[in-house]
C-alpha cells in the first residue's frame, strides 16, 4: 500500500508518530483499549488477551496475558477496558459472566488480580470511572449493572434496569455519580450510582436494541447512542427530557460508536453484520460519512481513538484477527467520490441539471479542483465552532426548457402529424409532404420530397406551378427543371453541359446528356452530404468504367451554348452498377473545395459555386420523356436514406420508406429497416403519437414490426341480452339468437366504435350514446341506470 | 434559446442525478439524503413534487425510469449497496387528493459487497432486465422474467471488471444486427495508468457477455457514460466523462469478415475531445435523437456540443447551473464560461425571454 506517510503529533510533550498499518493476531479480537500512555493497546477476545505496543511502524507483542496451561472460561474476553489513571489496570468482562480485573504490576506471570462472579449471564461491558481508581462498573446479559471497589471482594451496589440485557454502560465525564446505561429493549437508562434502586431518567432511544453509547469529550451534556436500527443519534443529557440532536443514518446496525477527539461534531462508527468498514461522521451530515476506513476484512469489533487529544489515529481490532492503526489523512472520503451533479436531456430538448451550490455559486468563480472539496480537516488543529461548516452540501435543482422554436423536438411532432404516408398517388404525396416541410423551415428535406417526386414521377404530370412553388423560380421553358435549377443554385458560369461519351464500341462518338431530373438528383445529393463522406457522385462518377453502358464525364468538351439533344431515342439500358465505380476526381476536388458549409438542416439550400471545371450533366427534353427507369435512381435514395438515418433523422429514412414502397425496399436490407422501424416508432411513442405510430406499424412491410399491434387486441365480449360469452365471430349471439351490440339508441348493429356503460352494459354508437346522454342521464335502454359517460 | 426555470427540490444533501422518463413528463431526482422525489410536469409546465420517500439507508447514486410498458417503475442504486425497484401504486386514496402518488418497493438486490454506483434499465426490446455495476468491480444483470412480478428477479450475469466501476450504459439500439451491449466506466483513481472504459457484448452461442472493446486511451477516471440514441444509425456513438469530454463513434466491423462466434470487432475512432470545463466532467446525456451532447463539469456549467455536417463537434451552448443562462454560438467554444454569469440579464434580454427565472 502506498500509505506510508507519517504523522507527527505533538500533545503536551510527549509525541505521537505513525503510520497506517497493521498486524495479524492469533484469533478474532472482541474489543480492544488503549493505555493513557497511547503507546500500548490491549487486545481481547475468546481466546486471546495480549498487550502490544505501538511503535513507529509496527505493532509489537509485549505481553500475552492468557496464561496457565488450561485457559479457564475466565480469559474469554466480551469486553476489556484500560484504566485511564492506572497504567496498570485492566477489567475484562468473560462471557462466563465473571468480571476480572489484572494488574500489570504483579510480579508474577499470572497478572491475574481480581475475580468477581456476580453476573449469571455473559458481562456485555466493564468500565472504569474516569477519575475514581477503584471503581468499576460492569453491565451484564442478565439485566443488572454492578459497581466494583476495587478494594473490596464483591460488589458495592447492583442496579436493575428492569428492562432487558444490558449492552453498554458509559460513566458521564461531567457528572462524577452519573452513568448511561443501554439496552436490548431500546431504552436509554441515567443512573445515579448512590441511588441503585431505581434509574434517574430513562427513554426510548432506538428501535431495537441499543448496542452502544458514548459521552462526548467536550460537550459533556451530550451522549451519542448507536443501535440495531442503524442509526447513531445524539441527546442533549442537560435539558430535562433527553433531547436529540441530531441522528446519523449509516448503513448497518451500529455495534460501537466513539466521539472523535478535538473534533466537536466527528464521531467513528463501526458495525456488528454486513459492512466490515469504519466511519467517522460529521453529525451535521448526517447523510454521508466523512471519512472511510476499509482496512478489516471482518466485522470490525472494536475502534478506540489512540489519544484523548488526538484527532488522527485510530485503532481498531475485528474479526478478521487483525489490529489496525488508521490515519485520518489515509482514510478515503466517500464525499470525495460522490458526484456533485445531475444532468439529464428531456424529451423536448429540455435539460434537467441539478448541481453542488458551491458548484454554481456565482462568486465561487472556478476553483482547482482538489482544492476545493476535500475539506482540510485534518490539518486543524481545533475547530473553530463560528466557522460555517464546510461539509454541508445541497444542491441546486432547475430545468433549461426550450423556448418555443428554439429548436425544441417541435418539428418532429409536427412532421410526424401532417406527413401524409399512403393512401394518394406518389406525386401527392411528395407534393404534400415536401409542403409541410418547407412550412417547418426543412428546406433540405422539402427539396428531397421534391427530388422524389420527380425521380418516381412521371415528369409530364408535374405540375408547373408545384415546381415554382418548390423551386422557388421556376420557367416555362422546354426545360424548365434544367433552368429553374440553374437560376436558383448555379454560378452563372454553370450553364455549361458536359458531354458524356458513351463508351460502348460502335457507338463511342454519341454523346450523351442525361436526364434533368438525373442532374438535379445529383446536385441535391450533393448538398444534402455536404462533405460527409456519403458519396454522392455516383451518377458523375465514372472515368474508367468498364461497364459497356457507362456515361463519361468529359470536362474537356465543354459546350458554350445551351445543351442538345443527341440522345438517339433508343435508350440505352440504364443499370445503376455505375455506383460501383470510382468518382471523377475533378468532382471530388470541387467538392472539397466548396465552402459552401451548413451545419443545420435548417439552411437553406444553394450548391457550392463550381469551377469550370466542373461538368454538370445536363439535360435532354428528349430524355426526359424516354424516362430512365426509377432503378437508375434507387441506389441513390437508398444512400439518401442512409444519410438521413446516420443524422438521427429516422423519420425521414422512414416515411419515404414508406412512401416509396417497393421502389426502393429492395435495396435496403431488411435488418436496417427493420431497425429503421423499430427507432422511428420508439421516437412516436415517446412523444405519445400513438395514432401516428400505429399506421408506421400498420404501412411497414417489415413482418417484425407489423407484428407488433397484433400482440394482445384480443377482446373478449358477453351478449348484452344473455350475458354469455359470444362465442362466433357474427353479431348475433348464438344462445339466445338475437343480435348483440345493438345500438340502444337507433336499434341497428354497431359495426364499429362502440361505447357501453360499464354498468348496464348498455351501450350503442358513440355518436348516439354521446347524444342521448347531453339530454338525459338515464340509460336509453330504458333500464333505469344512470348511466355515466366519461 | 433556454429558459430556466430554477426548482426548489428541498433535498437535504446533494443531489447525485435527475432523470426524465420515457416520455419527458415525469422527473425522478436522488440525492445523499436517502430519498427518491418524483416532478410531474403540470399543464403550466410546473414541476410538482408527487412524491417523496426514504429509499436506502445510504446515499443514492442514481435514479432510472423503466420503459413504461412495465409501468411507472423506477430503480436506485446506494451507497448501502443495494439496488431497488419501485413501483407507483395506481389507486383511489387521499394521497391521490393531496396529489401525491405512493410508491412502494418491490425489490432489492443485496448481491453486491460494496457501494452500488449505477443503475439502468435495459432498452425495452431486451424484457425486463436491470444492469447495476459496484465499487468492487462487478456489473450485474438482472431479469424479471415475469413482467408482471417486479419482486422477482434473477441474477443472469456478473461481469468482473477488474476495476471499481462508477457508471454503465446499455447500448439502446433496437437492430436485431447489434447484440446486446454494455459500455463500463471506471473512476478508479489509482496512479497506474488503466484503461478506464471496458465494452461488454452479448454473444448468443456462449450465452455470456465478453469484452467486446476495451478503450484504451481513456485512462483518468470516467464518472459518467453514454450511449446516444441509436435511431437507425449503423454505428454507435459513446460519450465519456472523464477530466475532459469525449465522443467516440464505435462502427461494427462487417460480421463475415471476422470470424464467426467471437465478440463483434469495432473500428473506434475519437471524434471530439473538449476541456472546455477546464476540471472534471461529472456528467453526459444525449438529447433524444443523439445528434447534441450535454456535458456538466465541476465548473458548474452545461456545455451543449452538436457535430456539424463535416462531423466536427462544437460547442452551440454553455448555461450557468444557477439558473442564468448562457448561450453561445458556436464560436464560443473556448470562450470564458464566466461571461454568463457575470451578464445574465443581458443574455435575457438578448434572448428575449422576459420570464427569466421562475420559481415554482
Amino acid at each position: 500500500m502506498e500509505k506510508m506517510s507519517r504523522v507527527t503529533t505533538a500533545l503536551g510533550g510527549s509525541v505521537l508518530t505513525g503510520r497506517t498499518m497493521h498486524c495479524h493476531l492469533d484469533a478474532p479480537a472482541n474489543a480492544i483499549s488503549v493505555c493513557r500512555d497511547a503507546a500500548q493497546v490491549v487486545v481481547a477476545g475468546r481466546s486471546i488477551f495480549k498487550i502490544y505496543a505501538i511503535e513507529e511502524e509496527q505493532f509489537v507483542e509485549k505481553l500475552n496475558l492468557r496464561v496457565g496451561r488450561k485457559p479457564s472460561l475466565n480469559l474469554s474476553c466480551a469486553d476489556v477496558v484500560w484504566h485511564q489513571m492506572d497504567e496498570n489496570l485492566l477489567a475484562t468482562a468473560a462471557t462466563n459472566g465473571v468480571v476480572v480485573t489484572w494488574n500489570l504490576g504483579r510480579p508474577s506471570r499470572n497478572k491475574q488480580d481480581q475475580l468477581f462472579t456476580e453476573h449469571k449471564r455473559t458481562v456485555n461491558k466493564v468500565c472504569f470511572h474516569p477519575t475514581e481508581a477503584h471503581v468499576l462498573l460492569s453491565g451484564s446479559q442478565d439485566g443488572f449493572m454492578k459497581c466494583f471497589d476495587l478494594r473490596r471482594k464483591d460488589s458495592v451496589s447492583t442496579f436493575s434496569g428492569q428492562s432487558e440485557s444490558v449492552r453498554d454502560v458509559q460513566f458521564s465525564i461531567r457528572d462524577y455519580f452519573t452513568f448511561a446505561s443501554t439496552f436490548e429493549n431500546g431504552n436509554v437508562q441515567l443512573w445515579d450510582i448512590r441511588r441503585p434502586d431505581r434509574c434517574e431518567r430513562m427513554f426510548t432511544a432506538h428501535n431495537g436494541p441499543v448496542f452502544c453509547c458514548d459521552w462526548h469529550p467536550e460537550d459533556r451534556g451530550w451522549l451519542a447512542t448507536g443501535g440495531r436500527d442503524k442509526m447513531v443519534k445524539v441527546w442533549d443529557m442537560t435539558t430535562h427530557r433527553a433531547k436529540e440532536m441530531h441522528c446519523v443514518q449509516t448503513i448497518a446496525s451500529v455495534a460501537r460508536v466513539k466521539w472523535r477527539p478535538e473534533c466537536r461534531h466527528h464521531l467513528a462508527t463501526c458495525s456488528m453484520m454486513v459492512d466490515h468498514n469504519i466511519y467517522v461522521w460529521d453529525v451535521r451530515r448526517p447523510f454521508v460519512p466523512a471519512a472511510m476506513f476499509e482496512e478489516h476484512r471482518d466485522v470490525t469489533t472494536g475502534i478506540a481513538w489512540r489519544h484523548p487529544h488526538d484527532p488522527s489515529f485510530l485503532l481498531s481490532g475485528s474479526k478478521d484477527s487483525s489490529l489496525c492503526q488508521h490515519l485520518f489523512r489515509d482514510a478515503s472520503q466517500p464525499v470525495e467520490r460522490a458526484n456533485p451533479e445531475g444532468l439529464c436531456y428531456g424529451l423536448f430538448g429540455d435539460l434537467a441539471f441539478a448541481a453542488k451550490e458551491s458548484l454554481v455559486a456565482a462568486e465561487s468563480g472556478r476553483k482547482p479542483y482538489a482544492g476545493d472539496r476535500r475539506h482540510p480537516i485534518f490539518f486543524k488543529r481545533k475547530l473553530d465552532p463560528a466557522e460555517p461548516f464546510a461539509g454541508l452540501a445541497s444542491s441546486a435543482l432547475s430545468v433549461f426548457e426550450m423556448e418555443p422554436g428554439g429548436g425544441s423536438m417541435g418539428w418532429f411532432v409536427d412532421t410526424a402529424e401532417r406527413y401524409a404516408l399512403a393512401g394518394r398517388p406518389l406525386a401527392e404525396l411528395c407534393d404534400h409532404n415536401a409542403k409541410v416541410a418547407r412550412e417547418l423551415g426543412r428546406n433540405q428535406v422539402a427539396q428531397t420530397w421534391t427530388m422524389l417526386r420527380i425521380i418516381y414521377c412521371s415528369p409530364g404530370l408535374v405540375p408547373s406551378a408545384n415546381l415554382n412553388h418548390s423551386m422557388g423560380k421556376g420557367s416555362a421553358c422546354g426545360l424548365p427543371l434544367m433552368n429553374s435549377f440553374n437560376l436558383k443554385d448555379m454560378t452563372p458560369g454553370l450553364g455549361s453541359e458536359t458531354r458524356l461519351d458513351r463508351s460502348k464500341g460502335d457507338t463511342r462518338s454519341d454523346t450523351v446528356l442525361l436526364d434533368s431530373s438525373a442532374t438535379l438528383v445529383t446536385n441535391e445529393d450533393n448538398e444534402e452530404t455536404e462533405g460527409s463522406d456519403v458519396p454522392a457522385d455516383y451518377l458523375l462518377g465514372d472515368v474508367e468504367g468498364e461497364e459497356d453502358e457507362l456515361y463519361l464525364l468529359d470536362p474537356d468538351h465543354t459546350h458554350p451554348e445551351e445543351p442538345e439533344c443527341v440522345l438517339p431515342q433508343e435508350a440505352f439500358p440504364l443499370r445503376h452498377e455505375i455506383v460501383d465505380t470510382p468518382p471523377g476526381p475533378e468532382h471530388l476536388q470541387d467538392k472539397a473545395d466548396s465552402p459552401h458549409v451548413s451545419g443545420s438542416e435548417a439552411d437553406t439550400i444553394s450548391l457550392a459555386p463550381m469551377d469550370s471545371s466542373f461538368s454538370l450533366l445536363s439535360v435532354s427534353h428528349a430524355l426526359y420523356d424516354s424516362r430512365l427507369p426509377p432503378d437508375f435512381f434507387s441506389v441513390l435514395v437508398r444512400d439518401m436514406l442512409h444519410f438521413y438515418a446516420e443524422q438521427g433523422d429516422v423519420q425521414m429514412a422512414v416515411s419515404v420508406l414508406i412512401v416509396l414502397g417497393d421502389r426502393v425496399r429492395k435495396d435496403i436490407d431488411e435488418q436496417t429497416q427493420e431497425h429503421w422501424y423499430t427507432s422511428y416508432i420508439d421516437l412516436l411513442q415517446r412523444f405519445r403519437l400513438w395514432n401516428v405510430s400505429n399506421e408506421v406499424v400498420k404501412l411497414s412491410t417489415s413482418r417484425a414490426v407489423s407484428c407488433l399491434n397484433q400482440a394482445s387486441t384480443t377482446l373478449h365480449v358477453n351478449c348484452s341480452h344473455c350475458k354469455r360469452p359470444m362465442s362466433s365471430r357474427g353479431w348475433v349471439c348464438d344462445r339466445c339468437h338475437r343480435c348483440a351490440s345493438m345500438c340502444a339508441v337507433c336499434h341497428h348493429v354497431v359495426k364499429g366504435l362502440f361505447v357501453w356503460c360499464q354498468g348496464c352494459s348498455h351501450g350503442g354508437h358513440l355518436q348516439h350514446i354521446m347524444k342521448w346522454l347531453e339530454g338525459s342521464s338515464h340509460c336509453p335502454a330504458g333500464c333505469g341506470h344512470l348511466c355515466e359517460y366519461s | 434559446m433556454f429558459v430556466a426555470r430554477s426548482i426548489a427540490a428541498d433535498h437535504k444533501d446533494l443531489i447525485h442525478d435527475v432523470s426524465f422518463d420515457f416520455h419527458g413528463r415525469r422527473m425522478a431526482t436522488c440525492s445523499s439524503d436517502q430519498s427518491v422525489k418524483v416532478w410531474d410536469k403540470s399543464e403550466s409546465g410546473d414541476w410538482h413534487c408527487t412524491a417523496s420517500w426514504k429509499t436506502h439507508s445510504g446515499s443514492v447514486w442514481r435514479v432510472t425510469w423503466a420503459h413504461p410498458e412495465f409501468g411507472q417503475v423506477l430503480a436506485s442504486c446506494s451507497f448501502d449497496r443495494t439496488a431497488a425497484v419501485w413501483e407507483e401504486i395506481v389507486g383511489e386514496s387521499n394521497d391521490k387528493l393531496r396529489g401525491q402518488s405512493h410508491w412502494v418497493k418491490r425489490t432489492t438486490l443485496v448481491d453486491s459487497r460494496t457501494s452500488v454506483t449505477d443503475v439502468k434499465f435495459a432498452p425495452k426490446h431486451m424484457g425486463l432486465m436491470l444492469a447495476t455495476c459496484s465499487a468492487d468491480g462487478i456489473v450485474r444483470i438482472y431479469e424479471a422474467p415475469d413482467v408482471m412480478n417486479l419482486s422477482q428477479w434473477s441474477l443472469q450475469h456478473e461481469i468482473s471488471c477488474k476495476l471499481s466501476c462508477s457508471c454503465i450504459s446499455w447500448n439502446p439500439s433496437s437492430s436485431r444486427a447489434h447484440s446486446p451491449m454494455i459500455a463500463v466506466g471506471s473512476d478508479d483513481s489509482s496512479p497506474n495508468a488503466m484503461a478506464k472504459v471496458q465494452i461488454f457484448e452479448y454473444n448468443e452461442n456462449t450465452r455470456k457477455y465478453a469484452k467486446a472493446e476495451t478503450l484504451m486511451t481513456v485512462t483518468d477516471p470516467v464518472h459518467d457514460i453514454a450511449f446516444a440514441p441509436n435511431l437507425g444509425r449503423s454505428f454507435h456513438i459513446l460519450a465519456i466523462a472523464t477530466k475532459d469530454v469525449r465522443i467516440f463513434t464505435l462502427k461494427p466491423v462487417r460480421k463475415e469478415l471476422t470470424s464467426s462466434g467471437g465478440p463483434t470487432k469495432f473500428e473506434i475512432h475519437i471524434v471530439a475531445q473538449f476541456d472546455n470545463h477546464n476540471s472534471q466532467v461529472w456528467r453526459v446525456s444525449w438529447n433524444i435523437t443523439g445528434t447534441v451532447l450535454a456535458s456538466s463539469g465541476d465548473d458548474g456549467c452545461v456545455r451543449l456540443w452538436k457535430a456539424n455536417y463535416m462531423d466536427n463537434w462544437k460547442c452551440t451552448g454553455i448555461l450557468k447551473g444557477n439558473g442564468s443562462p448562457v448561450n453561445g454560438s458556436s464560436q464560443q467554444g473556448n470562450a470564458n464560461p464566466s461571461l454568463g454569469s457575470n451578464i445574465p440579464n443581458l443574455q435575457n434580454s438578448l434572448n428575449g425571454s422576459s420570464a427569466g427565472r421562475k420559481h415554482s
